[in-house]
């Protein structure tokens, strides 16, 4: 059924293809972890909101192909596989660090300055520091809450490297988090 | 898990931000299917025709390759095989008076072929007898030889040349 759907979409546009395009259970899957996944890839990638959801959108593309094979299983283990991957991969790349843009973005005014806001910045700005493999191994360990062999698993590394890449991230982000907050206090 | 981890922990699931999956993403995401779907099949294409060329290419070289390597894979036959070579036919196939070579046998009539050769008890083949200039004196000769001449002395004397010698100094 869904092989027949996608092939129906092969040359589909618009609002039409995407109709064609549609497979069973993608689209309610996507609709209930959406929020979820964009949280994970902004804490991947630092806080970088539209990096994030590229990230996600590409993750949910790859997915969509597997879709079939994967519906059964875990398709969100499969997206986080992509999205740490990805995200390492694009941190490798300098064009990241700016954007050209038509517009300047909108900052936080006022009344954003509250702390949720300041807090999350902070943590954001403390992950960014962190090299890429660290930073997966700790969103993966304390925001997700996956067990080290599944943190091994996404990170395509012995439990034991997981490990050591959490262990080192979480040690870095204590003498960051610290330094930011001894000169407020 | 110490108290720094807990409130790391802590600051990471309360950092998040709820972001409801809007028709924008929806139409982004199948803009980005549709794209990557046909990049895929475009790869594909490229890949079948890529395959296809090679072999093409292949299935042309490959008998041409063939022809060409064929004389340069003969070896030549040694000039002294163990095996001989492949030879004219059979002496006993061809026509009897195109070949001087051959040896006939004793049933044919003196008439026709040289008394030297048709003498009982000599044996000896035509090879072994010079060429004659006048087969007239020739044929006297080898009619009457000597009944005590050896016959393998016959024909290096030339039995016409001392005849006409004898018939010079005696006449």
């Amino acid at each position: 059924m869904s092989l027949c759907l996608r092939c129906k979409g092969l040359f589909g546009h618009g609002a039409v293809g995407m109709e064609r395009f549609r497979v069973d259970g993608f689209d309610e899957f996507v609709a209930a972890r959406w929020s979820a996944l964009l949280h994970v890839a902004r804490l991947l990638t630092g806080g970088d909101r539209q990096r994030a959801e590229d990230l996600v959108q590409e993750a949910l593309v790859k997915l969509w192909f597997v879709w079939p094979r994967v519906a059964e299983q875990a398709p969100e283990a499969y997206v986080r596989q992509v999205l740490v991957r990805m995200a390492a991969r694009s941190a490798r790349r300098r064009w990241w660090g700016e954007r050209p843009v038509g517009e300047l973005p909108d900052r936080a005014g006022p009344g954003d300055v509250s702390s949720a806001v300041a807090e999350r910045s902070r943590l954001e700005a403390a992950l960014a520091l962190l090299p890429p493999r660290q930073r997966a191994a700790v969103v993966l360990r304390y925001c997700e809450d996956l067990p080290e062999g599944q943190v091994a698993q996404a990170l395509g590394c012995p439990v034991g490297t997981a490990r050591s890449h959490a262990s080192r991230g979480v040690a870095r982000l204590r003498q960051i988090l610290s330094d930011t907050v001894r000169p407020v206090g | 898990m110490d108290d720094f981890e807990r409130e790391l922990t802590r600051m990471m699931r309360d950092t998040r931000q709820p972001a409801p999956f809007r028709s924008e993403h929806q139409e982004r995401l199948y803009e980005g299917i549709r794209v990557r779907r046909r990049v895929r099949l475009l790869w594909r294409a490229g890949g079948s025709a890529l395959a296809v060329a090679g072999l093409s290419v292949g299935l042309a070289l490959l008998p041409g390759a063939g022809s060409r390597s064929l004389p340069a894979d003969r070896r030549p036959l040694p000039a002294t095989s163990p095996t001989p070579p492949p030879v004219s036919p059979e002496p006993t196939t061809s026509a009897p008076d195109a070949d001087p070579s051959v040896s006939w046998p004793p049933t044919d009539t003196p008439g026709t072929t040289d008394a030297g050769t048709t003498s009982p008890g000599y044996g000896g083949t035509p090879t072994s007898l010079p060429p004659t200039s006048t087969p007239d004196t020739t044929r006297r000769a080898t009619t009457a030889p000597p009944p005590t001449a050896p016959p393998s002395t016959s024909p290096a004397r030339g039995p016409s040349a001392s005849a006409g010698e004898e018939s010079a100094g005696s006449g």
